[in-house]
C-alpha cells in the first residue's frame, strides 16, 4: 500500500514537472487587417528633416532563422561639408565571432542572457551600388583598436563626394543570418526578433562646415544613434507567422508557397524592427492623449502570457497619456509592446524601437503588486521620447537616453500606481522606484567614472549601469528637489518641445534648464556630470553638555580662586556641538535640522560650495539635542543617506530585535539538526 | 505483536506527559543557545546601527531602508550570519549527548527527577564517540542527498525561471526538492533508529557503528513504518513552522514591548516543535526496542603459550 502510494506520488510529480506549454501546430489565421490609419497621428507635415530614408524589402527564413533583403537607401547631406566616404553600421556582425567588439567587450553575456556556443548571426553585403556601379568590393571594415577584425561598421570611399545638399541613393542587396537571441535581437525557437538588422548610415554630427560622421563600432554598452527617415519595409514570412512591425501595416498580399507579403510605412522615425512568432496573439487599447486624441496600443504576446499582457497595455497606455501630457504629444499612430516568449524574454526583452518595444519580467514572481513587468513596458514605452524623439547620441551620451528617461518613468510610475508604492505593493512590503532603484545600485560615489561618459568607455556592466542609469536619476531627482517639482517639469517639457526630432547633446539640455530655471548650474552639473566622487554627506559625531559659568581655578596669586560646581551651577541651558562632513565632491546647500528633547527643532544650513568639507554646528538650546538629521526633506537623492539621521543616544532595540529574527531561524535549524 | 502507527504516536504521547521536565530541560538549554546567538548579534548590529534612526525603519520593514543597510553593513549582517551557523553547528554538537541523553532516558524508563538525570547524564556521555562516529559514518548518505538535489534542480531550475504561474512553478519545485527531501528523510531515519540502536544495546552487545548503520539501513527498508512515523514528525513540524509564518506575515510587533512579545510567541512555538520531536523519538525507541537483537559480543581469551 505504502509502496503504491509513493508510486503514485512519483508519478504525479513527474507529470506535473513535465507540464509544458504546447501550443499546437502553427495555423493560418488570415491576412491580417491593415492598419488604415497614418504613419503620424492626424497625419500632417514632416516633423523631421528626413535625412535618410530607407526602402527595404526582406524575406525570412523562419527554419534558418536568415534573411535575404534587398535596401534602398536615400540620404541626403544636410551639413554644409561635402562627404568623400559613406560609412555604415552592420551590426548584425557583432555575432558573427568572439572576435568583434561587441562579443569580447560583452563576453557572449548581457542582461543574465548568454549567447549560444553554435548560433552566431552576421550580415554581409552582396552588392552594393551607386548609379548602377557596383561598389560592394570597395567596401573596407576599419575595426576598432581592441577589436581589429570587428565588422560591425563598413565604410565605403566615394570617388565622387557627395556635395551640401546633395542626396544620393545607394541600393543594396544582403544576406543575414540571425544569432539564438541573448542581447536584443536574433531567433529563440520560432520567435524571431529582428532589430538593428539592415545597413545603417552613420550620423553627420558637429559645427557646420566641419562635419564628421559619427559611427561608432558596436560595443557592449554603446546603442543606437541614427537620422530621422521615412521607412518602406516589405516583410515576406510563411503566412502562419504573426508580425509586428514600427510603422503602419499598409498593405498585405498573399504569396505563393504558403508566405505572406506585409509592407509597413513609417515616417520619422530613426530606426525600424520588427517580429514574427507563429503564436503571437494581440491585445489592444487605446491611449487619449490631452487634445482628445487617440494612440492605438497593442501588446503582442503568447497565450500563456494572458495575464501579464493586460498589466502590460495598460502601463503602456498609462506611459503614453502620461508622457505626452509632460512633455510633447505621442506623435505616431500606433505603439505596439512585444512581450516575448519567457525563454527569449531576458535576451529579447526591454529594448526600445520608434512604436515598437519589447518587455519583460513575466514570472510568477511578479505578482501584481510587484510591478517590475510594468516597470519595464514605461520604460522602453518611454523611450519614444527620450530616444525616439529626442535622439540623442546614445553611444557617447547614453545617460541622455536611459538615465533622463529613468527618471521621467519614476513620475510615470508613481503617478499610475501610487507614489509609496510605484513599484512594490505586495508581501507586506511597500516601494517607491526611484528609491528602490537608488538602494539596489551602487553607491554613486564608488562608481570610478562620471555620468557623462561614452558608452564604450565605461569599465564594467555595473558603472555604465550605475551611473548612466541610476546616477542620471538621482542627479535630475536630486535637482528636482532643490528647484522645485512643478518648475523643474515645466523645464524638462520645454527642452522636449525645442529639441524633438532633434539631436540633442548634454549641453543643450544643462543650457535649456540653467534658462528655464533662471539660474546658473555649473557647481551642480559638473560635479554631478563630469566628476567622480559622488557626495557622502554625514553626521560624524554629536554632543552636548550642560551649560555653566567657568569652573576652575580663577585669578594669579592671593586672587586664585577656586570656583565649583556650586559656584558656578547648571543654567539649564544646553552647549551642543554637531560634526558634519562631506567626503565626496558634489557639494549641495542643505538644512541640517536638529531635534532636541523638548520637541523642538532648528534647522541650521549646510553649504559646502568652496568651503571646508566638514563643520561644526554649535548651538545654544534649553534642551538637550537628541537627534540630528542631515537633509530634512529628502532631497539629495544623490547621496546614500545611511549617515543622514543620527541619534545622540544609542538605541540598540532594533538591533535586539532583528537578532531575536535571524536567531529564531537558527533555532528552527538547530531543532532540524538535533533534538 | 505487531506495532502501529497508532502504538508509535502513543507511546510519543506517554513519554512527553512522563518526562515534560526532560523535555523542558533540554527546550531551556536550547534556549539559552538561541538567547546568546540572539545577543551576539544584536551586539554586532547595534555596534553599527545604534546611532542611526535608517535601522529602525529597515527592521519595521521599509524595504528600501533594508536594502540600504544590508549594503552599507554587509559584513556585519554577513558577521550574524556566520554567528547564526555557529550556533547551529555548536548544537549538532551539543546534539550528540543530548539525544544519547534522552534515548537513555526513553529506553531505560528512570523513575524520579534524580534518576531520570543520571540516566541522561549517563547515556549521553556514554554514547557520545558512538553518535559522532555514526555522523561520520552517515556522510555519504547526505553526499547523496546533494547529488540527487543538484541532479534535479539542474533539470527543473529552467522550468523555475520560466514559470509564470504557481502551477507552473509547483511541478518543477516539487521535482527539485522532493526527491532529495525523500533521501533525505531516508537517511535522517536511518541515523535516528541507529542511534536507539546504539543505546539500547550499548551495555550488552556493543555492536560496531558501520554493522549497526548498514543493519539499520534495511530495518528502515523492511520497516517503512518508520518512515512514515518519521515522515509525519517532520510534516508536523513544518506545518507549525510555516503555519506561524504565515499568521505571523502582516503582524509586526514595534518597540520593546513587542520585542519580547514576539520572543515569547516564537519560542513557545519552538516549544511545541520540541515536544513534536520528542514524541518521535519516544516512538522511535518503541519500534527499535522491537528489533532483533545484533550478534552478542563474545570475548575469546587465546590461551596461553606453554613454554615448549
Amino acid at each position: 500500500m505504502l509502496r503504491r502510494a509513493f508510486l503514485v506520488g512519483f508519478v504525479m510529480m513527474v507529470s506535473l514537472a513535465a507540464c509544458s506549454r504546447e501550443h499546437g501546430p502553427p495555423r493560418d489565421r488570415g491576412t491580417p487587417h491593415l492598419d488604415k490609419v497614418p504613419a503620424l497621428r492626424g497625419g500632417g507635415a514632416a516633423r523631421s528633416p528626413r535625412i535618410a530614408n530607407y526602402k527595404l524589402d526582406a524575406k525570412l527564413d523562419t527554419q534558418a532563422h536568415s534573411i535575404t533583403a534587398t535596401e534602398t537607401l536615400t540620404w541626403t547631406n544636410t551639413g554644409q561639408s561635402q562627404v568623400d566616404k559613406l560609412p555604415f553600421h552592420l551590426y548584425m556582425n557583432a555575432f558573427k565571432n568572439d572576435q568583434s567588439l561587441f562579443m569580447r567587450t560583452t563576453r557572449g553575456e548581457m542582461r543574465g542572457a548568454h549567447a549560444a556556443d553554435n548560433a552566431w548571426g552576421w550580415i554581409q553585403i552582396d552588392s552594393l551600388q551607386i548609379g548602377g556601379v557596383e561598389m560592394a568590393n570597395q567596401l573596407t571594415y576599419p575595426g576598432a583598436p581592441n577589436a581589429p577584425t570587428d565588422q560591425t561598421v563598413a565604410e565605403l570611399p566615394l570617388q565622387q563626394p557627395v556635395q551640401p545638399g546633395q542626396t544620393i541613393e545607394i541600393n543594396f542587396k544582403f544576406t543575414e543570418q540571425l544569432p539564438e537571441v541573448f542581447a536584443r535581437s536574433g531567433y529563440k525557437g520560432e520567435f524571431n526578433m529582428v532589430g538593428q538588422w539592415f545597413p545603417k548610415i552613420g550620423v553627420r554630427v558637429g559645427a557646420p562646415g566641419a562635419e564628421r560622421w559619427e559611427c561608432q563600432p558596436h560595443s557592449a554598452f554603446t546603442e543606437f544613434f541614427a537620422d530621422f527617415g521615412v521607412y518602406d519595409v516589405s516583410l515576406t514570412v510563411p503566412n502562419t507567422y504573426v508580425v509586428a512591425a514600427t510603422g503602419v501595416l499598409v498593405a498585405a498580399t498573399e504569396s505563393p508557397g504558403g508566405t505572406r507579403t506585409l509592407t509597413y510605412h513609417a515616417e520619422d522615425v530613426h530606426d525600424f524592427a520588427w517580429m514574427a512568432d507563429p503564436y503571437m496573439i494581440t491585445k489592444s487599447g487605446k491611449a487619449t492623449l490631452e487634445d482628445g486624441s487617440t494612440v492605438i496600443v497593442r501588446v503582442v504576446y503568447r497565450p500563456e502570457q494572458e495575464s501579464f499582457a493586460s498589466r502590460h497595455l495598460q502601463a503602456a497606455i498609462g506611459a503614453i497619456e502620461k508622457f505626452s501630457a509632460d512633455y510633447v504629444p505621442y506623435p505616431w499612430s500606433i505603439m505596439t509592446v512585444v512581450d516575448p516568449p519567457v525563454d527569449a524574454a531576458s535576451g529579447a526583452g526591454g529594448m526600445e524601437y520608434p512604436t515598437l518595444v519589447t518587455t519583460e519580467g513575466d514570472t510568477v514572481f511578479a505578482r501584481p503588486g510587484v510591478r517590475f513587468p510594468e516597470f519595464v513596458t514605461v520604460h522602453e514605452v518611454g523611450h519614444n521620447w527620450f530616444q525616439g524623439m529626442l535622439a540623442s547620441n546614445e553611444p557617447v551620451e547614453a545617460w541622455m537616453d536611459e538615465g533622463v528617461n529613468e527618471w521621467a518613468d519614476s513620475h510615470v510610475m508613481a503617478d499610475l500606481y501610487g507614489a509609496r508604492t510605484s513599484v512594490i505593493d505586495a508581501f507586506g512590503f511597500t516601494a517607491e522606484y526611484q528609491a528602490l532603484s537608488g538602494a539596489v545600485t551602487e553607491d554613486p560615489a564608488n562608481i570610478p567614472v562620471p555620468i557623462a561618459t561614452a558608452a564604450y568607455a565605461f569599465p564594467d556592466s555595473a558603472s555604465y549601469g550605475a551611473a548612466t542609469y541610476s546616477g542620471t536619476d538621482r542627479a535630475l531627482t536630486t535637482l528636482e528637489h532643490l528647484v522645485g517639482t512643478a518648475k523643474f517639469m515645466a523645464a524638462m517639457k520645454t527642452y522636449a518641445k525645442q529639441w524633438a526630432f532633434k539631436h540633442p547633446t548634454g549641453r543643450d539640455l544643462f543650457a535649456v534648464l540653467e534658462k528655464e530655471l533662471g539660474q546658473n548650474l555649473d557647481w551642480f552639473f559638473g560635479p554631478v556630470f563630469e566628476q567622480v566622487g559622488g557626495m557622502r554627506l554625514a553626521v560624524r559625531s554629536a554632543h552636548c553638555r550642560p551649560m555653566h559659568g567657568a569652573r576652575g581655578w580663577k585669578g594669579d596669586g592671593t586672587q586664585k580662586k577656586l570656583v565649583t560646581e556650586a559656584d558656578a551651577p547648571d543654567t539649564g541651558a544646553w552647549q551642543c556641538d554637531v560634526l558634519v562632513d562631506n567626503t565626496g565632491v558634489i557639494h549641495i546647500p542643505i538644512d541640517v535640522e536638529l531635534q532636541f528633547a523638548d520637541g523642538s527643532t532648528q534647522r541650521v544650513p549646510w553649504d559646502d560650495r568652496g568651503q571646508l568639507a566638514w563643520q561644526m554646528i554649535s548651538v545654544e538650546h534649553s534642551s538637550p539635542l537628541v537627534a540630528v538629521k542631515i537633509d530634512p526633506d529628502n532631497k539629495l537623492a544623490l547621496d546614500v543617506p545611511v549617515q543622514h539621521q543620527y541619534r545622540l543616544d544609542g538605541d540598540g532595540a532594533a538591533s535586539l530585535r532583528a537578532g531575536a529574527r535571524i536567531a529564531s531561524w537558527a533555532q528552527v535549524l538547530m531543532q532540524m539538526v538535533g533534538p | 505483536m505487531r506495532i502501529t502507527l497508532g502504538d508509535l504516536v502513543g507511546s510519543g504521547s506517554r513519554a512527553i506527559k512522563r518526562y515534560t521536565g526532560t523535555l523542558l530541560a533540554v527546550f531551556v538549554v536550547q534556549t539559552l543557545v538561541m538567547l546568546g546567538t540572539m545577543l551576539a548579534m544584536a551586539m554586532v548590529l547595534a555596534s553599527v546601527f545604534s546611532h542611526l534612526p535608517i535601522w529602525d525603519d529597515a527592521v519595521d520593514g521599509d524595504l528600501v531602508s533594508l536594502v540600504i543597510c544590508i549594503k552599507w553593513a554587509y559584513t556585519n549582517l554577513l558577521a550574524c550570519v556566520g554567528i547564526g551557523f555557529g550556533a547551529v553547528l555548536l548544537w549538532s554538537l551539543a546534539s550528540w549527548f543530548l539525544a544519547g541523553g534522552i534515548y537513555g532516558v526513553l529506553a531505560q524508563r528512570p523513575e524520579g527527577r534524580g534518576e531520570t538525570a543520571r540516566t541522561f547524564g549517563a547515556s549521553g556521555a556514554a554514547t557520545y564517540l558512538t553518535y559522532a562516529r555514526l555522523a561520520l559514518c552517515g556522510l555519504p548518505g547526505w553526499l547523496v542527498v546533494l547529488f540527487v538535489f543538484a541532479l534535479c534542480a539542474g533539470s527543473a531550475m529552467p522550468k523555475v525561471n520560466y514559470a509564470l504561474t504557481v502551477f507552473d512553478l509547483v511541478g518543477p519545485l516539487a521535482l527539485t526538492i522532493v526527491p532529495a527531501a525523500l533521501v533525505a528523510h531516508f537517511f535522517s531515519t536511518v541515523i535516528d533508529y541507529a542511534r536507539v540502536e546504539l543505546t539500547l544495546r550499548h551495555d550488552s552487545h556493543e555492536p560496531g557503528v558501520i554493522a549497526t548503520y548498514l543493519r539499520t539501513v534495511v530495518f528502515v527498508v523492511k520497516h517503512p513504518l518508520s518512515l512514515v512515523h518519521n515522515g509525519l514528525g517532520w510534516l508536523a513540524f513544518a506545518v507549525i513552522t510555516l503555519g506561524y509564518g504565515y499568521l505571523a506575515q502582516n503582524r509586526p510587533m514595534y518597540g520593546a514591548t513587542g520585542a519580547i512579545t514576539l520572543f515569547v510567541i516564537r519560542e513557545g512555538v519552538a516549544l511545541a516543535r520540541w515536544a513534536l520531536r520528542f514524541g518521535v523519538l519516544a516512538g522511535q525507541v518503541d519500534l527499535g526496542g522491537s528489533r532483533a537483537l545484533p550478534p552478542r559480543r563474545v570475548d575469546v581469551k587465546a590461551p596461553a603459550k606453554s613454554a615448549s
